[in-house]
């Protein structure tokens, strides 16, 4: 039970750094400008089949931008304040106080789910329904902890690599794509669509269409594919930051360069 | 099992070349050490000599190129995790900690990290809050305070899972001397509760002050382990006599009777320290002394400082 009493402490401690720095959060006050753009072409446009897309679109954005930012920089972070040493020479692991740590930002981010349906609903006037609303809520909760995973994973690749702003650049745009965000997965060319079945995005995307349509079949085993490519993505970040501490350890610095 | 709280025996540490430092390093050079438990054991030496790469690997967060080191009687590389569960680390700095959140909060998170319970947590948080007389700030941010009360959220932070060994890696660094005596009266105290203590430093006077036993290292070798007082003896450095004197005529004869090593003057006018060549001048030069109607005189054995300065040569302080 320990490493559920060190995630939760993780996740108490970034919540706590965050009030005393909102500007981690700034994602909060960009995400209804995108909504708001996303709206207004798609109100320009007429389309309401694309209501969703336009609605949900900038919050998955939000949530997989804040993972980038969040793996890039998490072990960094530690080390830069010095606190690294400090957590390798607990008995905790690691990667149980990353992922901690990261559970609370998606967490916070997930609030831009809510501000892109207040947009919708107050300044566009527009017709949200969700149909399904426990595929919706469900939908929500394991794409947080798939999002949380993955993060957990870019954490752990980032700090080995040598070009962590690279990495960050070239993960944003090609992966709304991949990931089903902004125009759904079945829309592109047929051979891309088995290389989007590895990133759960494509499929929490999906799910998040399908609760607000009247039919929404075969959502529970897409479901289970989101959670179990969270949980892969979680299982190899854990072995990637396992291999930073070892590396810290065998050379006395965290960094490749 | 052994009954040391460290044993360290042919220890080794080298870094190797990387991108910045293109020759490999040896930090540490077949290091011995035995720290008896229950006592403040000292770790001297200048900036570069291998103490904390020393600290680093005795807390499991460096692994040794080559040798043991046993801490409480588990080895560091092998039983890592029964190491980490018994030991404390503090270091001397005001980074190590979250500096944005409240020194309670600080506390809550290691402790949730050193296994204890929700309740068990708060409780040796507030204890320890209590303890190293942070209770009034202990809902400010470790970043509002002092570099004297960081410095005790630092200790407390090393106490946090009750350790039985704690490093202590220069903690009293960039403190005022106010500050640097509260927290060596802390040490004390903890000292009483049968803690054990490797403490690094460079400050001598801090050495001599808290230290039961010290050890020089410089260069990532060990020059010599001993009691604070044994240090002095084991140089074997010429004893010094400290006397008043008025007339010239008498520094005179002592420089030219081949007793002394010198004669200087010390901060006070008229007083004079002259250092005896070897123990058996030391008769002669007092007797010297006495002749010439001199007879305000004291003896004393070498300070820490000069064995310190004797023992590392000319770097002394340097990095």
């Amino acid at each position: 039970m320990n490493i559920l009493r060190v995630i939760a402490a993780s996740c108490r401690m970034q919540v706590a750094e965050t009030r005393r720095v909102p500007a981690q959060m700034l994602i909060l006050a960009t995400s209804p400008l995108f909504a708001a753009m996303f709206l207004s072409v798609m109100k320009r446009n007429g389309d309401p089949t694309v209501l969703t897309n336009a609605v949900f679109a900038p919050a998955l954005i939000s949530l997989w931008f804040m993972s980038l930012d969040l793996g890039g920089g998490m072990i960094s972070n530690e080390r830069w304040q010095a606190t690294l040493e400090g957590l390798i020479g607990s008995p905790s692991r690691l990667g149980a106080v990353v992922f901690g740590r990261i559970i609370a930002v998606v967490g916070l981010a997930a609030l831009t789910f809510v501000e892109s349906y207040v947009m919708a609903r107050l300044v566009f006037r527009m017709d949200v329904r969700i149909v399904h609303p426990l595929v919706f809520v469900l939908t929500l909760v394991v794409t947080l902890f798939a999002m949380a995973g993955t993060a957990t994973a870019l954490a752990g690749l980032f700090v080995l690599s040598r070009n962590v702003l690279l990495f960050q650049n070239s993960m944003t745009y090609p992966f709304y794509i991949l990931g089903g965000v902004l125009v759904p997965v079945s829309l592109l060319p047929f051979w891309a669509q088995p290389v989007t079945r590895v990133f759960f995005l494509s499929w929490s995307s999906d799910l998040v269409r399908a609760s607000m349509r009247t039919d929404a079949p075969g959502w529970a085993w897409q479901l289970a594919v989101v959670a179990v490519l969270g949980a892969a993505g979680l299982v190899g970040g854990l072995v990637l930051i396992e291999r930073v501490v070892r590396r810290v350890t065998a050379t006395g610095s965290a960094a490749m360069a | 099992m052994t009954d040391l709280a460290v044993e360290v025996r042919g220890l080794r540490r080298v870094y190797q070349a990387r991108r910045g430092a293109p020759e490999a390093r040896t930090a540490l050079d077949g290091i011995d050490l035995d720290v008896v438990p229950g006592q403040i054991h000292g770790l001297l030496g200048p900036n570069g000599a291998g103490k904390t790469t020393l600290v680093k690997i005795l807390s499991t967060v460096l692994l040794p190129t080559e040798g043991t080191a046993r801490v409480l009687g588990y080895d560091v590389v092998e039983h890592r995790q029964d190491v980490r569960t018994r030991i404390g680390t503090v270091f001397g700095s005001e980074r190590g900690l979250y500096a944005r959140v409240s020194v309670r909060r600080n506390l809550l998170f290691w402790a949730s990290l050193y296994g204890l319970s929700g309740r068990v947590g708060r409780h040796r948080t507030e204890q320890l809050i209590e303890r190293v007389g942070l209770a009034e700030r202990a809902d400010d941010r470790v970043e509002e305070l002092s570099k004297g009360m960081v410095q005790r959220v630092h200790l407390a932070r090393g106490l946090i899972g009750d350790p039985r060994m704690v490093f202590l890696d220069e903690p009293t660094t960039g403190l005022d001397p106010v500050a640097a005596l509260d927290f060596r009266a802390l040490l004390g105290e903890l000292l009483a509760e049968g803690r054990t203590f490797l403490l690094t430093t460079h400050d001598l006077d801090e050495a001599a002050a808290l230290c039961a036993e010290v050890t020089v290292i410089d260069r990532g070798t060990l020059l010599m382990t001993s009691n604070v007082r044994d240090v002095g003896r084991r140089l074997a450095a010429p004893d010094r006599v400290d006397f008043d004197a008025e007339d010239n005529m008498v520094l005179e004869k002592l420089r030219g009777s081949g007793l002394v090593n010198g004669v200087s003057e010390l901060d006070k006018p008229g007083r004079y320290r002259a250092e005896a060549t070897s123990k058996e001048s030391l008769t002669s030069v007092i007797r010297l002394l006495a002749d010439e109607g001199i007879t305000s005189l004291s003896t004393s054995p070498p300070t820490l400082e000069e064995v310190y300065l004797q023992l590392v040569g000319d770097r002394g302080m340097a990095v």
